[in-house]
């Protein structure tokens, strides 16, 4: 089955979603050793298939897996890479953690981390593309306590050979929408720190075959986009709404002419985005004329993990209606 | 013979029960009696830590504070929080303050808390830690319709007041906190502002006060202004950035201001080297030969709980050994106690 993905203002989403049916529990029992790797994804695809009914009928153009597997971004590649030991939890707002691993030997791939899922979400999702998503080499690093390396940029380099590896793999699969995310480059919207990753990125993408795409989101942003409009991407997506678009004028001023994911729903607030304000936040970006209608494409801010469910798919709803409006007028 | 103290500069991370307190309360599953009872404990043990270490001030750990900010801004009025913004170069957030009118206060935050820990800080001295004016105002969203330079006068109003109450309640300390003058960008009018409403604010308390700037080196033009600000002590992140701070101590000294040295790293979570701390000193002893205080880089935030305990009796460790390297004399509470 194909699907025509609209030329103009295509949805689509970051990547994670509520943690539907059982995904908790199951982590929780791999992570027990009560189930192997192989019957967790198994498990794990009842929840892949309520993210995916709840996508459809939102009617998102470019869906995800909802990350179902992932306890979150970062400990889920640690678990299955070697050279990392668990971490215990540091808190990442009010009373919201993670478990930050520790790198603790030479980190290599062992097997595919991503691919199951993502082949799994492709058979399921009515012909609509699936990003293929990883946690990029910045974000890795930076969300982990390196005991081991003592050198950035060789952990960085080092997780981008494992990230090409799992991406040529994905490719090979049949992967068209390849998303890195690196919401921790904006801690340190730095030029060295751009280029750091500028490197990594190089060698990750070089020769990809797919829409090349950099997730980042929450800081500095506008001090940031200097240093990486050279990036070897297709796309940048980023968050605006929670910024309250603080970074458009910034987009204008920097002659940005990729594509753009643009953040309109912002993934920490329990109130759903009225049709009208996404709409009017699309407008804002069009009045500038920056890009035009068919290299932006709508999404929230980040991940909608941490909403509830009813909360996130309502938020999709008049994301895609609004969409919907925009394609008209524009 | 250089006088030589330690403290941990904030709060801690919380421990598994706090978390779940914290958990169940917001969920509805707690009472807040059970919370408090929880925060209570976990505190005294986080304050047992550090005076078991040997250190002269201490802090309840914050156990309850979500960022710097939010104990403040849920006791004043016409003030509210509004989406997330990343606290610095951190894995962390803040509920960003919105400024709906002049803030007002309801009710002050320390001085309950030092009411009730003081006693549990024995033989060390409590101290209040306050986010600067200056922080909250660039750190915030001004819908007051004040200028920025009239919110920042009416936060420090409300921030001395603050001072005040917990001096009289019997704190030993008053640290204000100026993370964002650390940030590269922030003009000397805005360092400026900041040193006149901390100058204010400390002026109000006769127990020492300290400025506490970190995350990175200030620039140069806005060390001066902070070098010039009426506090007794000048707290500096060194490890961030080791020969930074090494040259712009040495171009600038302290003023008449004694130095609290960041030296504990406290974002990650290696052993610190003691030795390697002895060498940033050493130099440092070139500068000051009075009294230097030693401390964490930071607040404790962004490492595991196990790894903050075992931090601040490394801290403790590091400053016996450099006493005895050194031939400093250690203020240690716990040995002038028992030398009575």
């Amino acid at each position: 089955m194909s699907y025509e993905v609209p030329k103009k203002f295509p949805t689509t989403v970051v990547g994670s979603y509520p943690k539907l049916g059982n995904a908790s529990e199951i982590i929780k029992k791999r992570d027990r050793n009560e189930i192997s790797e192989e019957e967790f994804h198994e498990k794990i695809r009842d929840s892949i298939n309520e993210v995916v009914k709840d996508y459809l009928e939102a009617g998102i153009d470019i869906i995800s897996d909802g990350e179902q597997s992932r306890e979150d971004m970062v400990v889920y590649f640690a678990q299955r890479l070697k050279g990392y030991n668990e971490g215990d939890w540091v808190r990442i707002f009010d009373n919201v953690y993670f478990r930050k691993p520790i790198i603790t030997g030479k980190l290599e791939r062992i097997k595919e981390m991503i691919i199951t899922d993502w082949l799994y979400t492709s058979k399921i999702s009515n012909g609509r593309p699936v990003k293929l998503i990883i946690t990029g080499p910045y974000t890795m690093l930076e969300w982990s306590f390196d005991l081991f390396y003592g050198d950035r940029r060789e952990v960085i380099m080092d997780f981008a050979k494992i990230i090409r590896e799992e991406i040529l793999e994905g490719i090979k699969n049949g992967a068209k929408y390849v998303q890195v995310d690196e919401p921790a480059l904006s801690t340190r919207p730095w030029k060295e720190e751009a280029d750091l990753l500028k490197e990594a990125l190089d060698y990750i993408f070089k020769g990809i075959d797919a829409k090349r795409i950099v997730h980042i989101c929450y800081g500095r942003l506008e001090r940031l986009l200097p240093y990486i409009l050279d990036y070897p991407v297709d796309q940048f997506d980023l968050e605006f709404k929670n910024s309250d678009f603080r970074l458009l004028p910034y987009l204008k001023e920097y002659g940005y002419n990729k594509e753009l994911g643009y953040g309109v729903v912002d993934v920490h607030s329990l109130q759903i985005e009225s049709v009208n304000e996404i709409k009017d936040a699309i407008d804002k970006l069009m009045k500038l004329d920056i890009i035009g209608p068919e290299k932006v494409f709508i999404d929230p801010d980040c991940g909608l993990k941490l909403l509830p469910r009813d909360i996130a798919k309502g938020k999709m709803i008049n994301m895609v209606k609004a969409a919907k409006i925009a394609r008209e007028q524009y | 013979m250089v006088k030589l103290w330690g403290a941990v500069l904030g709060g801690y991370p919380r421990s598994i029960d706090v978390r779940h307190e914290m958990r169940d309360l917001e969920r509805g599953d707690s009472t807040y009696l059970d919370h408090e009872i929880t925060i209570a404990i976990s505190s005294s043990a986080v304050i047992g830590a550090q005076i078991s270490s040997g250190l002269r001030y201490v802090t309840d750990g914050m156990l309850d504070f979500h960022d710097i900010f939010r104990p403040f801004l849920e006791s004043w009025r016409n003030v509210s929080i509004a989406g997330l913004l990343r606290y610095f170069d951190n894995n962390f957030f803040y509920r960003i303050p919105i400024f709906t009118a002049e803030p007002d206060v309801e009710k002050f935050v320390w001085a309950k808390r030092i009411r009730f820990y003081k006693k549990v800080a024995y033989p060390s001295l409590l101290k209040a830690v306050i986010p600067g004016p200056l922080s909250l105002v660039l750190m915030g969203k001004n819908e007051s319709g004040l200028s920025k330079e009239d919110l920042a006068n009416s936060i420090s109003s409300i921030l001395s007041m603050e001072v005040e109450k917990a001096e009289k309640a019997g704190a030993g300390m008053i640290q204000i906190d100026e993370p964002i003058l650390s940030d590269h960008e922030i003009s000397e009018e805005d360092a400026e502002l900041a040193k006149e409403l901390i100058s204010n604010i400390a002026k109000r308390v006769k127990i020492p006060t300290a400025l506490s700037v970190y995350f990175d080196i200030p620039k140069k033009e806005v060390y001066e202004k902070i070098i010039d600000t009426k506090v007794n002590y000048i707290s500096l992140d060194i490890m961030d950035s080791p020969s930074r701070a090494l040259d712009l101590i040495e171009s600038k000294g302290f003023s008449d201001k004694k130095p609290i040295l960041g030296l504990i790293d406290s974002r990650r979570i290696y052993d610190d080297n003691c030795d390697k701390i002895k060498e940033i000193f050493t130099n440092i002893l070139k500068i000051e030969k009075e009294e230097v205080g030693i401390t964490t880089t930071t607040w404790f935030d962004v490492i595991p709980y196990n790894f903050a305990i075992r931090k601040t009796y490394l801290l403790g460790y590091c400053l016996e050994k450099l006493g005895n390297e050194l031939n400093a004399e250690i203020i240690n509470p716990i040995k002038e106690v028992e030398k009575q």
